[in-house]
């Protein structure tokens, strides 16, 4: 297990030995976090611990074991865990609906639900979050007539609603096209207050995208914690192309341009070495971890 | 010519009756003396290229928040004319809001309320009247041939479906953002729990009183019904709620049944058994506000 | 700048937010929440408090265009709204938790009244007797008068006591009366000429 430490000065949120089960599977096993300002990715399979990791910071499930501190504070105090409250912004990974809401009512919701009793100044937060998402058009459409990426850009907004400093994004870029996406990466960047934004995702690319800090979570155990070229520098020396495929590498799959790539200690014959991605170091750690 | 020295009520209008741009620009930044404006606002109220000039010269960063907003609060809406009411009554809006979201104030759910009390009650009609025969349950002495047994058992469960449907957590479709949410969890459940009370009682109460059978049928149910739904929510703070919400179902619906089998009078509307729900109501309540931190962390799974 | 005919006129605009077209009240909005800002800031200096009266202003044009009953100006029908949100915008921010039920009708007689006085502007007379008023005087007229509030929403706009407007109306009466009468005896001796507002 290879982990890299950040400046634990600067973290806001910080998780020790976090620990959590469901039944007989270890969702999170002795889970140690230090998370920053800035968006910060969390990368792992389906099944990997993410959604337990991220439903346990955004103070919805109890922890086993192990301490969370948000902003120095502990959601195990009632008081506490109500000041971290107002602070967060929570999307789902299987967000529900009140189907027969209309976009702006739902929203309107959400916003009592973080304790803006005013309601013009609901309005004027949900007429914020609609322009920021871009859904200023379908403020009077019922939810169930909307699509399935409008609904996940639905289920963005609400979470932006009150300025959080802490954003927890679980598979937001789910059911997103690819202009959606970048669309999703502007605003992610440009939020007011450099609020500490976690979001979780399967895809590598997502992550180099977006994200100057990741985290790989593989099994409910945390594998790497640094920079994205930090963990495509896992793979250096180690990944490579060819024409044909090589049974005796880790991995081995055709690339886009029709070369098979392979990630291995031994070079196939006629194979040359370029230099990994993201990707690839996600998948040399994957595989170490027995996870494939 | 426009003539806007500021202190004289001069001529406002240009050679072709309207005010010029510079008077205009003036107005819109409150630089011209009261007479001078009323004169301005007179010609703008029947003309409206004059009111077109004069937007030029608002911001339009405001006009344009203000528009984005108005559509906003166009498209939320005011809830309709209940919420109004309750509104002006005193109510806070935003408890409101909150309670508008519960399943069982849904007109579909209290037609399928209404829905099954009138074939309850129409059952229990037929015996009255003599178009069926009835067997001997739920007799009542004094009131021969009545079968209440039915109605007894349903009214103060459907009260207690109206509840449910208020607090268990797999009606709420965005349950994990009210757990994730400031707001206290309990208030919520507690206005969304009374407001479905208040909504399920109406039409049972309207049945029991319909029905064709003692008058004290709607008041003996209430304190009934109040105590099944207390106990569902006390039983919250300890058991999974789906439990808790099935084992206050099934603590009143077997012995309902159980009594009518064996063809005792009505049990319930006796004055001990009427004491004996106050006392269970009571002690369910303490319950329910001494553990109510229950409902604030690691309520959903 | 904008085109004044658009499509449609502003009575056919309204015909259409009283069968809930949006865009109709889009439209609205656009051509007439300038002038109404601008209005409502001069008669009162809260920014907040008038963006707060606009966008309920165009509210209520929302729930209620069915009440317009096609007599007297849109615009006029418009300002008689937003003059009461204003007023009960500026309740609100000073706490003041009585509410101001809106009504339709009297607004758009007291439009009428309006205009009258404003003719007598146009010809000039009753404007320099106006401008002779002091400032608290005319602002007490106008509220009253072209406003056409009552006097206890007077009271509220002008941030004083009800008896206060009551006495300062009585007494501007009193002053017009006496100016005209003084042009009246002796148009000549005042020596302004003015011209016609270009109307006549």
């Amino acid at each position: 297990m290879d982990q890299m430490t950040l400046n634990v000065r600067t973290a806001v949120v910080r998780v020790d030995g976090l620990s959590r089960r469901y039944g007989a599977t270890r969702a999170l096993d002795q889970v140690d976090l230090t998370l920053e300002r800035g968006i910060t990715g969390l990368l792992g399979p389906n099944g990997a611990g993410k959604t337990t990791l991220l439903s346990i910071l955004a103070t919805v499930s109890e922890p086993d074991a192990g301490r969370v501190s948000a902003f120095g504070l502990d959601p195990r105090d009632a008081a506490e865990r109500v000041e971290i409250r107002r602070r967060l912004g929570y999307l789902p990974q299987e967000l529900g609906y009140h189907r027969h809401f209309t976009v702006a009512a739902f929203l309107d919701y959400v916003a009592i639900l973080k304790e803006i009793t005013d309601r013009r100044r609901r309005a004027e937060e949900v007429a914020r979050v609609l322009a920021a998402v871009g859904l200023e058009d379908r403020a009077r459409s019922r939810i169930r007539a909307l699509s399935g990426g409008m609904r996940q850009r639905l289920g963005i907004a609400q979470a932006l609603l009150g300025s959080p400093d802490l954003l927890i994004l679980d598979e937001p870029t789910a059911g997103l096209d690819p202009e959606q996406r970048l669309r999703f990466r502007e605003l992610l960047s440009g939020l007011p207050g450099d609020p500490v934004t976690v979001l979780s995702t399967h895809q590598a690319d997502d992550i180099a995208a977006i994200c100057p800090q990741v985290v790989v979570l593989l099994q409910g155990q945390v594998h790497f914690a640094g920079t994205p070229s930090e963990l495509a520098a896992t793979a250096a020396g180690r990944a490579w192309a060819a024409g044909e495929r090589d049974d005796r590498a880790h991995l081995s799959w055709r690339g886009g341009d029709n070369r098979w790539r392979h990630i291995g200690d031994h070079p196939p014959a006629g194979a040359e070495l370029v230099s990994p991605t993201v990707e690839d170091g996600y998948l040399m750690l994957s595989h170490a971890a027995g996870g494939r | 010519m426009t003539n806007s020295s500021p202190g004289a009520a001069g001529p406002v209008a240009g050679a072709d009756g309207h005010p010029g741009e510079d008077l205009l620009a003036s107005y819109a930044a409150g630089a011209i003396d009261e007479v001078a404006a009323w004169s301005v606002e007179a010609h703008l109220t029947a003309c409206g290229r004059c009111r077109s000039a004069l937007s030029a010269h608002v911001d339009a960063e405001r006009l344009a928040h203000n528009r984005s907003v108005l559509l906003v609060r166009a498209a939320i809406g005011d809830g309709g004319r209940l919420r109004r009411v309750l509104r002006r009554g005193g109510l806070p809006d935003h408890v409101l809001g909150l309670v508008a979201a519960t399943p069982s104030l849904r007109r579909s759910w209290l037609l399928s309320v209404m829905g099954v009390l009138a074939v309850v009650a129409g059952e229990a009609a037929a015996v009255r009247y003599g178009w069926i025969t009835a067997g001997s349950p739920g007799r009542i002495p004094g009131y021969p041939g009545q079968n209440l047994a039915p109605f007894l058992l349903v009214g103060p469960l459907l009260v207690l479906a109206g509840v449910a449907a208020a607090f268990l957590p797999m009606f709420d479709p965005a349950c994990r953002l009210a757990a994730a949410a400031p707001f206290s969890g309990f208030v919520l459940l507690l206005a969304r729990s009374v407001s479905a009370l208040a909504a399920a009682l109406v039409p049972v109460a309207a049945a029991a009183f319909l029905l064709p059978g003692p008058g004290w049928l709607p008041v003996a149910l209430m304190l009934p019904s109040l105590t099944l739904c207390a106990f569902a929510l006390a039983a919250a703070t300890v058991l999974p709620p789906r439990a808790a919400a099935v084992m206050a179902a099934i603590l009143w619906a077997v012995p309902a049944l159980l009594l009518a089998v064996d063809d005792v009078p009505l049990l319930i509307v006796q004055r001990n058994a009427q004491f004996g729900c106050a006392a269970v109501l009571c002690a369910c309540a303490v319950v329910l506000l001494a553990r109510r931190d229950r409902f604030e962390w690691g309520w959903i799974r | 700048m904008r085109p004044e005919a658009g499509e449609r006129d502003d009575a056919a605009l309204l015909r259409a937010v009283a069968r809930g077209d949006e865009d109709a009240l889009t439209a609205l909005y656009d051509r007439h929440a300038g002038w109404l800002t601008v209005r409502l800031t001069r008669r009162c200096a809260m920014p907040d408090v008038v963006d707060h009266a606009v966008q309920d202003t165009f509210l209520a044009v929302w729930r209620e265009a069915g009440a317009y009953r096609g007599g007297g100006d849109v615009a006029a029908f418009i300002w008689g709204i937003g003059v009461r949100r204003l007023i009960d915008a500026i309740r609100r921010d000073s706490g003041s938790r009585w509410r101001l039920p809106w009504r339709a009708a009297e607004s758009e007689a007291v439009v009428s009244a309006e205009d009258q006085v404003l003719v007598g502007i146009e010809h000039g007379r009753l404007g320099q007797a106006l401008a002779e008023l002091s400032p608290e005087l005319r602002g007490a007229i106008e509220a009253t008068v072209l406003d056409g509030l009552t006097c206890a929403e007077a009271a509220v706009l002008l941030g004083v006591a009800e008896g206060t407007v009551k006495s300062r109306c009585h007494r501007a009466r009193v002053a017009l009366r006496a100016a005209l009468a003084e042009q009246q005896a002796g148009p000549d001796t005042k020596a302004h000429r003015r011209e016609a507002w270009g109307t006549s």
